[in-house]
């Protein structure tokens, strides 16, 4: 509980000096722990089948993989040799302390807001808790002109606000709390915020959703169809902590690596606050997702029939083959939603099919307290269940949008083909090289085309 | 097209692909030759949910086989049974072999269980004993993901594990529970939880968790359960070469005996010859002495590796007699896997110098698909036929009692007259469950399942008659021994007669006791791969 008191306490900058200055060194660096946590370092900077921290981590841009690097207090191969100073300004400013940029793929837009109390804290742990990796990881090397890092200070100059976190006194002391965590260390606009011309976030329509790779990150605003103003704070809390508002929807893709690494490990008390904060957040209208769909199967169109049906029968006999044993026969999970039902479920509900189908292609997998939610992915990994073809998905997309959804998905082949890929490609790369030619914008346009990157939270 | 390998695998099955997996994780080239078609789980659940209802009690007609790889199918005439039994076992010749239709029940053997011969005088000893076993064992649990009792009470054999299982075992359901409570109240018997290849409240092995389809036999509609199809990709992955619908027929061999190539048949009847230095033949307890027979030369006139004349001999299973009866108390089973738990101890004791030991289970079969006919022909409609479906899913019940049983040479797989449809001679099998195993029927087995149905409650329990089924658990065909004279290879399942040939799987065993056979022919299949690995590695 002392974590939370001084968490809180740090987050609204009350008495924030006092708690501190009793702060012993162990607890200073177990309060950083849980602002690495909430900021969910984890999931970027450990490699797969890595040592935590250790980097080696490649985030997927439109221009290029970026490898997120070794944060541990290595002096030869991580941040053993930085300053507090130095460590402060390459997560909130983006500036390395060699004085190169950092890409965006950094969220610093979002950690400038980390108080400077939390701040001190993050710097103890990951200097003295943290386990020293002294493995060189693999570096960034975008193509051209992307792989220029001085192109970020433009960008930095046009979109980079260094102010930290101001509390709202018109807001409760919970709300406060929430903001702090979700517009700083959560950094969920990263995600769920569209982005403007220059990959900017568009600050008119925040946490309205936007795509992030395979996955769309979805409307998280206050509105009551279209984002999630018909939840309940329980609901919510009960998303962050497990991944799953039964009835409602699941996390996949890197909203399940933000709630198995993160969230989950959050107090109740903050994803009270979390929820209550995302409650009051400006509704962004758009398309209904939730409520949507109803109980059912075609199996009378295609059971013991020769040959492949048509129409919907084929997806819902691929359905039937691939989905239906878990799933259930008629859409409905199983008794206790570990299984979740396809019907009143935001992946199938409304017209934006990403999430379903990156789902299929990519499987889920989610580890929390609640257990391990692993569902086998259907694209061509080794354990694919089954390696299901662009125009397969896209029939059975067919299929369950009208069954279970609102009837409007509008999948075709290429469209699963794109996802397959991971995600909309970007022609930003031509662009820019076409703009540096015609103008002398270079330096702003390679801003921000960096500013893409990391972007990597989302929700299904 | 590939012509050679260093490593070349007749099998897909459990047995070849972990073979596969351990050469490749070693660095070496794999190539593995399948008789049968590549099909996705997904065909197989729709083929099964498209049978008519009689059909779907028969554990293979979702797998029709191909032309140029015939399998025991209903219907056709492939594998003979001559003798005064009937051999009529059930495996596939699809990749990933007849792990799609097994339970996944894996008992594993006791240290008496491999020493027939000096504990009570019959049958064969081993060529190693238990603790020699052990370690391949908990190999083969880790690789297949196999779910089993925490607590050593309720372990088979008990106290003899050097390592857990890597997952807990899966609830029993309300039926095995009750049957559990009944065996111990009124008999004093152990009905301990299955140790089986699911995957038990978790994912493991990049497979999802059991969600209780109740469907493992004809086909885990999900993956839960380990079958040797999941794990063809990651070989592929690793750098396997997998050819399918490739029907070996002959082994050749050349300088010092050693196996130089194999001939396939492609589906068009095209002739492929594949070299290489290591040769495992992975094809089953049938399938494999048939293409040692089949493979006959100047050097080898009798067949590869049948010096001893023991190739196609000593064919074991475990014979089985199954009791279906009603109870007077709803059971009501079905929930999670078709089996679940079962009774082991009777499988030991000193009267196997006089008999065979048995295993006991109640199946946990959903009953529905096996009494919806027998409600049919009540004549009852409508809600009647309804409540009947439903009394009948509740209260019939299906006890089977697995036999061990002996090895004896004339229990013989031949080749016979009649040709399959590329030509190749069509395997039959000389069958006699023999006296040690009748008589456990008649004196032992049977009167303890009179007094297991009397416990639960029977209203019209019969006897089985005398008759035996098959319990596709095939052993023997290419037995193991210390003695070149009498065994066909030797502990790590090298063939005494060809220096680079390995026989691993069933076929080698030269004891049954009465848990399947799988978990056994698996830790056989690591122990070969070590030795060839060392082998390779040593050249």
């Amino acid at each position: 509980m002392n974590i939370v008191i001084f968490t809180l306490s740090a987050g609204l900058a009350l008495a924030a000096g006092a708690a501190c200055a009793q702060e012993t060194p162990q607890a200073l660096a177990e309060r950083g722990r849980y602002i690495a946590t909430a900021s969910d370092c984890v999931a970027c900077h450990t490699g797969p089948g890595g040592k935590p921290f250790a980097g080696n981590h490649v985030i997927a841009s439109p221009v290029g993989g970026i490898v997120a690097t070794n944060i541990t207090p290595s002096v030869t191969h991580g941040i053993g040799s930085y300053t507090e100073e130095q460590f402060s300004d390459a997560v909130r400013r983006g500036i390395r302390a060699d004085g190169a940029n950092l890409y965006p793929a950094m969220p610093y837009t979002a950690f400038s807001k980390i108080t400077d109390e939390d701040m001190q804290a993050l710097y103890a742990y990951f200097m003295t808790a943290v386990e020293p990796v002294d493995e060189a990881g693999a570096e960034t090397a975008l193509p051209f002109p992307f792989g220029i890092r001085a192109s970020m200070i433009g960008w930095n100059l046009l979109f980079r606000d260094t102010a930290t976190f101001e509390p709202d006194p018109s807001k409760s002391e919970e709300w406060n709390r929430g903001a702090y965590l979700a517009e700083g260390p959560g950094h969920c606009s990263a995600c769920h915020t569209p982005r403007g011309l220059l990959m900017q976030e568009d600050g008119s329509r925040f946490l309205a959703g936007a795509q992030v790779g395979p996955w769309h990150a979805p409307n998280i605003t206050s509105d009551p169809e279209a984002g999630i103003g018909s939840w309940s704070k329980d609901e919510i809390i009960a998303y962050l902590g497990t991944g799953r508002a039964e009835g409602k929807a699941q996390a996949g893709g890197s909203m399940a690596e933000a709630v198995e690494h993160s969230f989950s490990k959050l107090t109740p008390e903050d994803l009270g606050a979390i929820a209550t904060y995302l409650a009051d957040v400006p509704a962004v209208s758009g398309p209904a997702r939730f409520g949507q769909g109803r109980p059912g199967n075609m199996a009378a169109s295609f059971r013991g029939l020769d040959g492949m049906p048509g129409g919907l029968a084929r997806g819902a006999q691929i359905y039937s083959a691939n989905c239906a044993s878990c799933h259930g026969f008629d859409g409905q999970g199983t008794a206790d939603q570990y299984y979740p039902s396809l019907y009143g479920n935001s992946a199938t509900g409304g017209p934006e099919a990403a999430n379903f189908i990156a789902a299929v292609l990519n499987g889920v997998d989610r580890e929390t307290a609640e257990g391990h939610v692993f569902m086998p992915p259907f694209g061509t990994q080794p354990n694919a269940f089954n390696s299901l073809s662009d125009d397969e998905i896209a029939a059975l997309a067919a299929y369950v949008s009208a069954s279970y959804g609102d009837g409007s998905f509008a999948v075709t082949p290429d469209d699963v083909a794109e996802i397959r890929a991971g995600g909309p490609a970007s022609g930003l790369l031509l662009w820019v090289r076409w703009l540096m030619g015609a103008a002398g914008l270079a330096v702003l346009i390679l801003a921000g085309v960096a500013g893409l990157a990391k972007r990597r939270r989302m929700a299904a | 097209m590939t012509s050679s390998s260093q490593v070349v695998i007749v099998g897909t099955g459990v047995v070849g692909a972990v073979i596969a997996e351990e050469c490749l994780d070693a660095g070496l080239e794999v190539l593995m030759i399948e008789a049968g078609p590549r099909v996705t789980r997904a065909e197989i659940v729709e083929n099964y949910r498209n049978l008519p209802l009689g059909a779907k009690p028969d554990a293979t007609a979702s797998y029709p086989p191909a032309d140029w790889a015939p399998h025991p199918f209903f219907g056709q005439d492939y594998l003979g049974s001559t003798g005064p039994d009937t051999y009529n076992p059930t495996y596939l010749r699809y990749a990933g072999g007849s792990t799609w239709h097994w339970a996944g029940t894996c008992w594993r053997l006791t240290p008496e269980d491999m020493q027939l011969r000096t504990l009570y005088g019959v049958g064969r000893d081993w060529a190693f004993d238990y603790a020699t076993l052990d370690p391949y064992y908990n190999k083969t649990e880790r690789a297949l993901g196999i779910c089993g009792p925490a607590d050593p009470a309720d372990q088979w054999p008990p106290r003899t594990r050097s390592m857990d299982y890597p997952m807990p075992h899966l609830p029993l359901s309300q039926g095995e529970q009750k049957f559990t409570r009944v065996m111990q109240d009124k008999l004093g018997l152990r009905n301990l939880p299955v140790a089986q290849a699911r995957n038990s409240g978790t994912p493991y092995d990049d497979r999802p968790a059991c969600c209780a389809n109740n469907n493992c036999v004809p086909v885990c509609p999900v993956g839960a359960k380990y079958d040797a199809a999941t794990a063809l990709k990651r070989l592929e992955a690793k750098g396997a070469t997998i050819l399918d619908n490739s029907v070996v027929y002959r082994a050749e061999t050349g300088e010092g005996n050693r196996i130089a190539a194999v001939h396939y048949y492609d589906r068009n009847r095209g002739s492929h010859r594949i070299a290489g230095e290591h040769f495992v033949l992975a094809c089953n307890g049938i399938e494999t002495p048939k293409l040692l027979l089949m493979s006959a030369d100047d050097r080898n006139p009798a067949g590869l590796a049948n010096s001893s004349d023991q190739v196609g001999r000593n064919i074991m299973d475990h014979p089985q007699q199954g009791y279906t009866f009603t109870v007077s108390e709803p059971y009501w089973l079905g929930a999670g896997p078709v089996v679940n738990s079962g009774i082991m101890e009777t499988s030991q004791g000193a009267f196997r110098s006089e008999h065979a030991g048995a295993y006991f289970r109640l199946n946990n079969f959903a009953r529905n698909r096996f009494i919806a006919q027998r409600a049919l022909k009540s004549g009852k409609v409508g809600r009647a036929l309804d409540e009947e479906i439903r009394r009948l899913t509740a209260t019939s019940v299906n006890i089977v009692s697995a036999h061990e049983m002996l090895p004896d040479p004339e229990n013989r797989l031949t080749l016979s007259s009649a040709k399959d449809w590329l030509g190749l001679p069509k395997p039959s099998v000389h069958w006699d469950v023999g006296e040690y195993t009748r008589r456990s029927s008649r004196d032992y087995s049977e009167p303890m399942v009179a007094r297991i149905a009397e416990a639960m409650g029977a209203t019209d329990f019969t006897p089985a008659g005398g008759k035996f089924s098959t319990s596709k658990h095939i052993m023997g065909g290419t037995i193991m021994g210390n003695d070149p004279a009498d065994s066909v290879v030797s502990g790590v399942c090298r063939a005494h007669d060809h220096d680079n040939l390995y026989l691993p799987g069933g076929g080698a065993m030269p004891s049954t006791a009465c848990g399947n056979s799988t978990i056994t022919m698996t830790s056989l299949a690591f122990m070969a791969a070590e030795a060839l690995i060392s082998e390779a590695k040593g050249a």
